[in-house]
C-alpha cells in the first residue's frame, strides 16, 4: 500500500495531466457523433475479441466439467432409450387396453445405466480383467454389464463398497452370442483367441451363412446381461481354406481396450426373473449370455 | 495580480479572436492555425505545473465552449503544456532566465533558432493531437500529418505577428 501512496506522489504530474486528458477525451468521445460511433465500434469489436478469448479459455479449463455434464447427459439419454423398454402388451387388444390407467404402465425398463471409471486395465494376459471405481454403494453389482461409448468392453465379477472387478472381454473365459444384423442371424460365439487386443473370433456359424467382411457384429437380444444392439465389432476376415462346418472369422473388436476410460455399467433389472426361469429349466448357462 | 489580470484578458481576447474570426475564416483545407497558444507561451516559467495543467483545461474547454468542439482543444492544451513543462525542465535553466529578467521563453533568451524549433515544436504537439482527435482515423494519417504541418506554419506565424501586436 505505502509502494503505491509514493508510487502516485513520484508520479503525480504525468497522473494529473492523465486526468485532464482522460476527461477531455472522453468529453470528445461522447458529444462528437462520428467520434462516439467509431469509439463505439471498435471497442465492441475489441471487446468482443476479448471475450472470444476468456471464453477459449474458460472452455478449456472446464473440459472436465463438460466432460462430466456430457456423461450425465449421455446417460439419462440412454436411459430414455426405447430399446431399453419392453412393451408389456404389444399383444393385448387394443380394446382392453388402458393407456391412460398409471398402475399398468405400457413401457417398463428393462436395463439402466450407471456411468464409471476405469482405475485399472490389463490387456496383454491370457485372462484380462478391469476396475473401475464404482462399488455395491453406487448401485454396482456382480454380473452387471459393461460397455464403452463404442462397444462391449465386459462383466462385473466381483464388488467392494467403492470399487469393482470386472472379466474383460479380453479373457478365454468370456464368450457372446453374436448378432450380424445385416443378415438377421443370432448364432454363434464371440471368443477371444488371446493373440491381439484389438482382435476375437467368432465361431460356430455355418458356413452356409454367406457372412462377408465389414459386416457389423452386435450383442444379440439372447443375451440377459448386454442390452441388444451393442456394437462388439466388424468381420475383418474370413478364411476361405477351411475345411470345417464353420466358418473361421476374425472380428476386429469395437472398444479400443488400451484407451478404456468412461465406461457404463449396464443393470438388467429382469436378470433374476430369466434366470429362475433358466435354473427352472435345468438349463446352467456356463457361458455369460 | 496585475500580470494575471493582464494573461486573463489576453487569453480572452484569443479565445475570442480564435473562435469568431479564424475559425471562420476558409484559409483551405490544410490550413487550420490556432495562434490561441500564445497564452501557453507567454506564461510565467515560475508558474506552477500543476496550475498550468488546469489553466490549460479551462482554457481549451472554453474554446470549445465557443466553437463547439467538445474536448479537442482541451485535450491538446493539456498535451502540449505537459510537454512543455517537460521541455522546460529538460533544456531550459529557469535560473538563469530569471536573472536575465525575462518572465517567459521568447527569442531573446536562447536564440531565434532555439525559440523556433521551442514554438514549432510544441505548436505541431498540440495541432497533431487536436487533428488525430478530429479526423479520428489513423486510416487518414498523412491527411492529418499534412494538415498539423501547415497549420503549425500557420499558427507560428500567427503567434509571432500577435506577439508583437501586445508587445506594443
Amino acid at each position: 500500500m505505502w509502494i503505491l501512496i509514493r508510487w502516485i506522489k513520484l508520479n503525480s504530474y504525468p497522473l494529473f495531466a492523465l486526468i485532464l486528458f482522460g476527461f477531455s477525451v472522453n468529453q470528445v468521445l461522447r458529444y462528437h457523433i462520428y467520434q462516439h460511433s467509431f469509439y463505439f465500434k471498435s471497442s465492441t469489436a475489441f471487446f468482443r475479441t476479448i471475450d472470444q478469448w476468456k471464453s477459449n479459455v474458460t472452455e478449456f479449463v472446464n473440459l472436465k466439467q463438460e466432460n462430466i455434464a456430457l456423461r450425465n447427459e449421455n446417460i439419462s439419454l440412454r436411459n430414455q432409450l426405447s430399446l431399453n423398454s419392453y412393451k408389456y402388451n404389444s399383444y393385448r387388444d387394443t380394446q382392453y387396453f388402458d393407456s391412460l390407467n398409471a398402475k399398468f404402465p405400457n413401457l417398463k425398463t428393462a436395463y439402466s445405466y450407471i456411468t464409471t471409471k476405469v482405475i485399472r486395465n490389463s490387456t496383454n494376459s491370457p485372462d484380462n480383467f478391469f476396475y473401475i471405481n464404482h462399488g455395491t454403494l453406487q448401485g454396482i453389482t456382480p454380473g452387471m454389464a459393461v460397455i464403452s461409448p463404442s462397444g462391449v468392453v465386459g462383466v462385473i465379477l466381483d464388488c467392494t463398497d467403492n470399487f469393482s472387478r470386472g472379466m474383460s472381454l479380453l479373457n478365454s473365459k468370456f464368450e457372446i452370442t453374436p448378432y450380424i444384423p445385416d443378415l438377421d442371424l443370432r448364432q454363434g460365439v464371440l471368443k477371444w483367441d488371446g493373440s491381439n487386443s484389438n482382435h476375437a473370433e467368432l465361431l460356430e456359424v455355418n458356413r452356409t451363412e454367406t457372412i462377408k467382411k465389414g459386416m457389423k457384429i452386435l450383442t444379440s437380444n439372447y443375451s440377459s446381461i448386454f442390452p441388444p444392439n451393442i456394437p462388439i465389432g466388424t468381420i475383418e476376415y474370413i478364411n476361405p481354406e477351411t475345411k470345417s462346418h464353420y466358418h473361421e472369422v476374425r472380428v476386429k473388436l469395437a472398444t479400443d481396450f488400451s484407451r478404456l476410460n468412461n465406461v457404463y455399467c449396464i443393470k438388467y433389472h429382469f436378470k433374476n426373473e430369466l434366470d429362475s426361469l433358466n435354473m427352472s429349466g435345468n438349463i446352467n448357462p456356463n457361458n455369460n449370455d | 495580480m496585475i500580470e494575471f489580470i493582464k494573461l486573463f484578458l489576453i487569453g480572452l481576447v484569443l479565445a475570442f479572436l480564435q473562435s469568431f474570426i479564424i475559425q471562420e475564416v476558409d484559409m483551405g483545407f490544410w490550413m487550420r492555425p490556432m495562434p490561441y497558444l500564445m497564452l501557453f507561451l507567454i506564461l510565467p516559467i515560475n508558474t506552477n505545473k500543476y496550475a498550468q495543467l488546469i489553466i490549460a483545461f479551462v482554457f481549451g474547454t472554453f474554446i470549445d465552449l465557443l466553437s463547439g468542439s467538445f474536448g479537442t482543444h482541451a485535450a491538446s492544451c493539456i498535451f502540449m503544456v505537459f510537454f512543455k513543462n517537460l521541455i522546460d525542465s529538460r533544456f531550459i535553466d529557469l535560473d538563469s532566465i530569471q536573472l536575465q529578467g525575462e518572465n517567459y521563453i521568447n527569442v531573446d533568451t536562447k536564440g531565434q533558432l532555439f525559440f523556433t524549433y521551442y514554438t514549432f515544436s510544441l505548436i505541431f504537439i498540440h495541432h497533431f493531437v487536436f487533428f488525430a482527435l478530429d479526423f479520428f482515423e489513423w486510416v487518414r494519417f498523412l491527411r492529418i500529418l499534412g494538415t498539423t504541418i501547415v497549420s503549425t506554419v500557420g499558427s507560428y506565424l500567427l503567434i509571432l505577428l500577435f506577439k508583437s501586436i501586445f508587445r506594443r
